[in-house]
């Protein structure tokens, strides 16, 4: 298997239509060769986390928040860089300033003290209205966003609002309905269905405002396993596309699965960043901020003395590990 | 960041205690006596005596300054207007066709101390009671138990709907909305889809929580309800309202009858 340096060349306009995107396979020395070949055979798009190569699209520098009644900061100084084309997971306890810190990407909240970068640039002082064409948050409760009366109007208020030509919005509109799988709920009110196709409109929403950037704040609370496998593949095919993710979630298996870096956070500091693997075999510092492993990863810690590798993230790896134990 | 609508301010105080239907006979009372006099030296002597009401009533300063800084301007607006356009008697002063009187100037004040006044009253009730037990004296009163729940919930929801506001305008604003700009109708026009969505968010709410409460036995057929907090008469609670009732009754007959507060600076 070959590998080749290069530069990786992302066209938003273009951004659906990614057979026509050039690009080249980039490695830094960090990755396995091999794991890329297992994970995401015939993949686009490298996963790996590569700081030195990629293109800092969110900087967040000192970041100090305070809501207006409390005394006790959210956030204290925060600092991270996100790089294009990331699948970064928020983690972290109940109050730990995930959220304020994700809606400081959009001008949602103003920092106290500190700057928040977006592509280089001091957001400061931007109207979330314009922060919204390169930032897409998707709220909690999908109930929040949707006013409507078909799906087919939901998905186009986003592209409406940033004033693109009707022609346009249909298109973008009759393309998210398809590769959502929603044609068939095109024409009926979305208040109205099941809460999994209103999460999963809700995601659609932003999706067609196709922002560089995607927030994703608990996109899988209260919905089934079946579910939150559709909706976080839908996830993961949006970043082979080129998108950066930024997830918030609890659910620490939808972390181990999906999310190729992790960010740790506790009373609004962050106690870890970097690649999921390397901080899942931190057992200390999860325990610290009171998070569980999924299960298959404590299965396999449990197994250690029989030989099971101590990062096993998810069940195929499991799977593997455990067939070249017995004999 | 819950913004709170309840008024009360707890404190230990007499007027604390005192059972909220003599409050509320209080208010009415009190906004009776001050419609019927429209003597300067009376009403002034109504304005001392409920700020010494709220005083004892441990009622920080602050609260009471905010009743008079919510009022100025419609204190002064009413009593400019009525100075420059209703001249009665000599007049002191001419400035072009505007003539000011003494008179009117006294009226005029009186028309503010009463605004100020009948606010000073009702909110020496407000800050006074706390939500329940206002909400179970007007029950207690007779309103029917299933109306002083609307009310209550009514009160209640107030600060979850101002959240649930914020939180769909900026769920819109990040798709994009900008409510910043645009003047008169634009402006009402981009607040549609927040206006829809917290009406379908209101409906949804309202639809659990009918279920919620129909779950925990609202309006069971033949028992009768008990209360777990109550509001009780003390037995100084009557003398206060003798007390209320016959300072208002003698005040009203001696007015009437015998012409108090009617000689002095009065235009009725």
């Amino acid at each position: 298997m070959s590998s080749q340096v290069g530069k990786k060349v992302i066209k938003n306009e273009n951004i659906s239509r990614n057979t026509e995107v050039t690009e080249t396979i980039n490695f830094s020395c960090l990755c396995d060769p091999l794991r890329v070949l297992r994970e995401s055979p015939g993949s686009l798009f490298l996963l790996e986390y590569c700081q030195l190569t990629r293109q800092a699209c969110l900087k967040a520098q000192d970041l100090w928040f305070a809501y207006e009644d409390s005394p006790v900061a959210a956030l204290r100084g925060v600092s991270l860089t996100i790089g294009e084309g990331d699948f970064v997971a928020l983690i972290g306890q109940n109050g730990s300033g995930k959220t304020t810190l994700a809606k400081h990407f959009n001008g949602l909240l103003r920092p106290t003290r500190g700057q928040v970068l977006l592509y280089g640039e001091d957001i400061r002082n931007r109207p979330v209205s314009t922060l919204a064409r390169r930032v897409g948050y998707v709220f909690q409760n999908p109930d929040h966003q949707i006013f409507s009366p078909t799906t087919r109007d939901e998905l186009a208020v986003g592209p409406r609002n940033l004033g693109l030509a009707e022609t346009e919005v249909q298109r973008r509109v009759t393309e998210t309905l398809a590769s959502f799988g929603l044609k068939l709920y095109a024409d009926r009110q979305p208040a109205a269905l099941g809460f999994g196709l209103r999460r999963k409109i809700s995601l659609a929403t932003v999706f067609t405002m196709q922002t560089p950037i995607l927030i994703l704040d608990e996109p899988t609370t209260g919905l089934d396993y079946r579910s939150i496998t559709e909706l976080m593949e839908l996830t993961r095919k949006l970043h082979h596309r080129g998108y950066t993710i930024i997830l918030i979630t609890h659910d620490m298996r939808v972390v181990a699965e999906y999310a190729p870096r992790c960010l740790v956070l506790r009373d609004g500091q962050i106690l870890a960043d970097g690649d999921t693997r390397t901080i899942f075999k931190q057992t200390d510092l999860l325990r610290e901020t009171h998070l569980e492993l999924p299960q298959i990863s404590q299965l396999s810690r449990r197994m250690i003395p029989n030989g099971m590798p101590d990062d096993t993230l998810t069940v195929p790896e499991f799977c593997e590990a455990y067939s070249r134990l017995s004999h | 960041m819950p913004i709170v609508v309840d008024l009360y301010i707890p404190r230990q105080s007499w007027a604390h205690a005192i059972d909220p239907r003599v409050k509320l006979l209080f208010v009415a009372s009190a906004i009776l006596v001050l419609l019927v006099f429209n003597n300067l030296f009376i009403l002034l002597g109504a304005l001392l005596l409920l700020h010494l009401i709220h005083w004892s009533a441990r009622i920080p300063f602050q609260k009471i300054k905010f009743v008079w800084k919510t009022l100025l301007p419609v204190m002064l607006l009413i009593s400019a207007l009525w100075i420059l356009f209703y001249p009665t008697g000599t007049p002191i002063l001419q400035i072009w066709i505007i003539k000011i009187t003494p008179l009117a100037i006294a009226q005029g004040l009186v028309l503010a101390m009463r605004i100020l006044s009948m606010a000073l009253a009702v909110f020496a009730w407000l800050y006074t009671t706390d939500q329940p037990s206002l909400v179970r004296s007007i029950v207690k009163m007779g309103l029917p138990y299933e109306w002083g729940l609307v009310l209550a919930l009514a009160l209640r929801y107030i600060p979850t709907f101002q959240g649930t506001y914020s939180l769909i305008s900026e769920a819109q604003q990040a798709r994009g909305l900008d409510i910043s700009s645009g003047t008169g109708f634009r402006r009402v026009r981009m607040m549609m889809p927040i206006f829809v969505a917290m009406v379908i968010s209101s409906l949804r709410a309202s639809d659990q929580l009918a279920k919620a409460l129909e779950s925990r036995a609202l309006g069971a057929r033949g028992v009768r309800r008990t209360t777990l907090r109550d509001i009780h008469f003390r037995p100084v609670d009557y003398l206060y309202v003798v007390l209320i009732l016959a300072i208002t009754i003698g005040l009203l007959y001696l007015k009437f009858q015998y012409g108090l507060g009617v000689h002095s600076v009065n235009l009725m």
